[in-house]
């Protein structure tokens, strides 16, 4: 159960996430990325903690990634005190990423790496489905919802929320040391 | 070609004036024919192409295969081709096209019934008579097949010129056909232009032969709710889209002096359609309430027509000891065929239980079956008109293992397995908590290993507010009037009026229906005109003030600024697109008659018109979706809606995407995007609200207008988003189109991005349409 699509009958393949299981190879994809890119979805207030949510900004700024948030989800960001971000629709965002002549919010390129959390599982799921099929070579996803996300690159897997937030703090301090 | 003969002498009877129609309809039109009478599939490939190159399609693969033919399985993952050669992009526009032929389909399918039934019961010549006020009785039969109807037999041609192109669009998905995804979708869009016209059959022909309301923008309220039914009287539950046979049922009770004895209510279209003939029917809820309403044991009868109908809705009706009537050869639900028995039989079979169900298809049997059957068996049925009690409620919790399949099940992924923990102790208010965010699909109940009957647990912790679940919604008021375009067809295309926005689809919501409530609240208080149809019309319904007024209540049925109108069901959903080609032909005097790509030019270029449905669904919403595509009419979607598939997206920052030509002088000229998107599923609510309000914008309006529509935009975007947006730059045109109340600002923004003024041209994408060429 652990590696299976969470929502019924959500069945992917034969292309499949690589479940990764340890947060430190989290920490490794993320740190080796050239231009990581981190998206948070409207759902993230209803799923995580809030010392994940900080840990999730934690994680982006250890590696300089660009932070998007999409669904109108910005005033409640910026209450957490969270000044640095972008925002875009989630399809908008997603529609570029796939385009190989995209330039970035900073105008330097396209990302290498985009990495999901904060999505409804299944939105998130074709949205994955999109770039895993129609997105140029050396793109990659990765999905840190605390269930397994199919058609993500990577995807952690199905978890509780108490241990997610363990994972994802250990994916924070893993960064840290370097 | 017509023979007109003066006197005609036969052994049987002498004809005067006889007029014999051979072939095509030949009318009275005096607007000479357009460019594209009855379009082949290619015919406006030229059209679609000019679309699709600016609102390019971002597919979604539900999975890496195809299993269409026994060449497969193939696996298209990425750039992997099938046996037959095709790739993942032309696969998904495929799976889209059979969507739309499926939703195109069952519209036809519907209104051929109708037609043929009509014409039967009234003969070809019935006149389609739409009232006094509304002229342009068929903008979209005029201008796809270049037909003006004036009689129910007229419209037989539509539907054969419709039905044929369905057949050639349903060929080119067999394996080894099209097999470029553009192309594919200059079929979806084809696809979708068909289904307008079927629906507008449809439509159009209950409205003249059963006087529905026509254009009326008073049309009454009609009662809306699980709370509506007066218990004390049979019940019959009419559950479907096709009107027929409720209409028979209440003539029935008419005739017979019964219509104060007896309930008629009804779910989904049909629902909308019954009360637009019968001031007593009344309104359960859309499809989603279909479960709830019959897990109360309420009515005594079920009558089933067709469409989005629960395909277990026999197995539902015996849990309640209710018989089942299906009344389309469409849906025949495995159930004996008793068109040619005596009603006596029939009626004695279904009150003694030797048949838990029936297929009736002759209409004048059903009314009288139906109220038969629902007056004999009120009586006996009053046992199965109870929930089970807190008690037992409480006991079924407790088979409840926390396994969490429930959830996992859930499209909505609600948390059931917490909500039973709470009921097990004796605390329903958890499950009644789900209620609002249920859309009652059973998924939940199919997948527990216990069988628990979740969706019946909530509807009993909800009990008291179902109760008082009665609500008033405006029956369905058909097509908008000749006049009412003329008064407000320069205040849209000036752009004065923000736009129109048309809640339409099913009831399939991410997160309840009350989003909807909010957004359609919203663009009313702006001064939008809010257009409503089908399920979302009923939902829109389902929320009262704290003076106990729905927005029915609240905004007058006019079209015009600030006022809602329900069109009706969702064939009505021809008026929503009939209305926009209506301004471009009566207001703009655009020639009409089978001249699609320049109305559709007219209406993408000048019409602020965006089309939101929340919780679309069927295979007949993506069908209807992508008839308002082809029209320049874009479409977004709630969260599920991205399970379509495919996304029709715009870039804003690719400057070359949007230049048209200024049809004055010919020359091409920037002028931002807009509309941005043609299709789209937003994320949350105030995603699609902001976003509904940009797409309102056009390449014609005025500074005035462009002025009003940034303001909205930028005031939604400021409310949800706490700041500006960062694109106005895009849509300034002129320092007029900025709004005064927010000059500094937006000229600080101005300043940043390096922005100039452009020009405002004439706005055209067709080249033939430049009337002076440049030197
Ligand atoms: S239609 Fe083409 S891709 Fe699909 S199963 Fe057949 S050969 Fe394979
Ligand atoms: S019936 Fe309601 S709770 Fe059950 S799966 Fe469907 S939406 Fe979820
Ligand atoms: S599926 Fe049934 S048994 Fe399992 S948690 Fe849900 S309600 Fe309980």
């Amino acid at each position: 159960m652990k590696f299976e699509p969470y929502q019924t009958a959500e069945i992917p393949g034969p292309l499949k996430a690589i479940p990764i299981e340890r947060p430190q190879t989290v920490a490794g994809i993320i740190r080796n990325a050239k231009r990581p890119i981190v998206i948070i979805g409207s759902k993230i207030f209803d799923v995580a903690p809030e010392r994940t949510i900080r840990d999730i900004i934690e994680i982006s700024r250890e590696v300089g990634a660009e932070i998007v948030v999409t669904g109108g989800i910005n005033r409640k960001f910026e209450e957490l005190g969270v000044k640095e971000f972008r925002s875009m629709p989630a399809m908008e965002l997603a529609d570029r990423l796939r385009d190989p002549g995209w330039k970035g919010f900073d105008g330097k390129g396209n990302y290498d790496l985009a990495i999901f959390v904060g999505f409804r599982y299944y939105y998130a799921w074709l949205i994955l489905s999109g770039l895993k099929h129609f997105s140029p070579d050396g793109f990659r996803t990765l999905s840190i919802e605390p269930y397994y996300q199919p058609h993500a690159t990577f995807s952690l897997y199905n978890m509780k929320i108490d241990a997610w937030a363990d994972y994802i703090s250990s994916i924070k301090e893993s960064l840290k040391r370097g | 070609m017509t023979l007109k003969i003066g006197e005609l002498k036969t052994d049987v009877a002498t004809f005067r004036n006889l007029e014999i129609v051979l072939g095509r309809v030949e009318e009275e039109w005096e607007e000479p024919l357009g460019p594209t009478p009855m379009p082949s599939i290619t015919s406006l490939r030229k059209w679609d192409y000019k679309l699709l190159s600016r609102y390019k399609p971002f597919y979604l693969p539900f999975c890496d295969l195809c299993c269409l033919c026994t060449f497969g399985k193939c696996d298209l993952t990425k750039d992997k081709k099938g046996a037959c050669g095709i790739k993942m992009d032309a696969q998904q526009s495929r799976i889209v096209l059979l969507a739309c032929c499926i939703g195109a389909a069952t519209h036809t399918g519907h209104a051929r019934e109708i037609v043929e039934f009509l014409i039967e019961r009234f003969g070809r010549d019935y006149p389609l008579d739409l009232g006094d006020q509304v002229a342009l009785e068929a903008p979209n039969i005029r201008l796809v097949t270049g037909i003006k109807p004036r009689t129910i037999g007229d419209l037989e041609e539509v539907l054969d010129y419709v039905e044929e192109q369905i057949a050639h669009l349903l060929a080119s998905t067999h394996t080894g056909q099209e097999g470029n995804n553009l192309d594919f979708e200059s079929k979806v869009f084809h696809a979708g232009m068909l289904d307008h016209v079927a629906m507008e059959v449809a439509d159009i022909a209950q409205i003249a032969a059963f006087n529905f309301p026509k254009g009326d923008p008073e049309a009454p309220l009609a009662q809306l709710g699980l709370g509506v039914v007066d218990l004390s009287k049979p019940v019959i539950l009419v559950i479907g889209h096709n009107v027929i046979p409720s209409v028979y049922i209440v003539d029935y009770l008419n005739e017979t002096g019964l219509k104060d004895e007896v309930e008629v209510c009804g779910l989904c279209c049909t629902a909308h359609d019954i009360t637009r003939y019968s001031d007593r029917a009344k309104i359960i809820g859309p499809i989603s309430w279909e479960l709830r309403f019959i897990r109360t044991g309420v009515p005594d009868v079920i009558v089933v027509d067709e469409q989005c109908i629960r395909t277990d809705v026999l197995d539902e009706a015996m849990k309640i000891n209710a018989p089942l009537i299906a009344a389309s050869e469409k849906a025949c639900r495995g159930l004996p065929d008793r068109s040619n028995d005596p009603v006596e039989e029939i009626v004695e079979d279904l009150v003694s239980g030797r048949q838990k169900g029936v297929l009736i298809l002759d209409m004048d049997k059903i009314g009288e079956v139906a109220a038969k059957v629902a007056i004999r068996l009120a009586p006996k049925r009053k046992k199965f008109k109870a929930l089970p009690s807190v008690e037992e409620i409480v006991e079924e919790a407790k088979k409840c293992r926390n396994c969490g399949f429930c959830q996992k099940a859930c499209p909505n992924s609600l948390p059931i397995p917490e909500a039973m923990a709470r009921a097990k102790e004796g605390d329903l208010s958890k499950l009644a908590d789900l209620y609002d965010y249920c859309i009652a699909c059973g998924r939940c109940e199919s997948a527990c290993p216990s069988g628990i009957n979740i969706i019946t647990m909530m509807v009993k912790s909800s009990e008291r507010r179902i109760k008082n679940e009665i609500f008033n919604v405006r029956v369905g008021r058909g097509p908008i009037q000749d006049t009412e375009i003329r008064d407000v067809g320069r205040s849209i295309v000036l752009g004065e009026i923000p736009g129109i926005i048309a809640f339409v689809g099913c009831a399939n919501y991410a997160d309840g229906g009350h989003e909807l409530v909010e957004m359609a609240e919203e663009f009313l208080k702006r001064k939008y005109i809010v257009v409503v149809s089908g399920c979302a019309a009923m939902t829109i319904g389902m929320y009262k003030n704290e003076e106990g007024k729905t927005l029915y209540e609240l905004y007058p049925g006019n079209f015009d600024a600030g006022c809602l109108v329900n069109v009706g069901s969702c064939v009505s959903n021809s008026h929503i697109s009939g209305a926009a080609i209506k301004i471009a032909n009566i207001f703009a005097k655009r020639p009409l008659r089978a001249n699609y790509m320049e109305i559709a030019d007219y209406i993408l270029n000048r019409v602020g018109a965006v089309g939101i449905a929340w919780g679309a669904m069927s295979q007949k919403a993506a069908a209807i979706a992508s008839g308002f595509w082809r029209l320049g009419v874009p479409v977004i979607v709630g969260p599920h809606g991205a399970k379509y598939r495919r996304m029709l997206l715009g870039r804003k920052e690719r400057k070359e995407d949007w230049y048209v030509y200024d049809a004055r002088t010919g020359k091409k000229v920037y002028v931002g995007p807009v509309p941005e998107h043609l299709f789209y599923a937003a994320e949350t609510k105030e995603e699609a609200m902001v976003m509904a309000a940009k797409l309102c914008m056009r390449a014609n309006d005025t500074t005035k207008g462009r002025a009003i529509k940034l303001t909205h935009y930028i005031d939604l975007y400021k409310k949800f988003y706490g700041k500006m947006p960062d694109d106005i730059h895009l849509f300034v045109r002129r320092l007029a189109d900025i709004p005064i109340t927010m000059k500094d600002e937006i000229l600080a923004e101005l300043k940043k991005k390096g922005w100039k003024e452009t020009e405002i041209p004439d706005p055209t994408l067709i080249e033939e349409l430049v009337r002076v060429k440049e030197e």
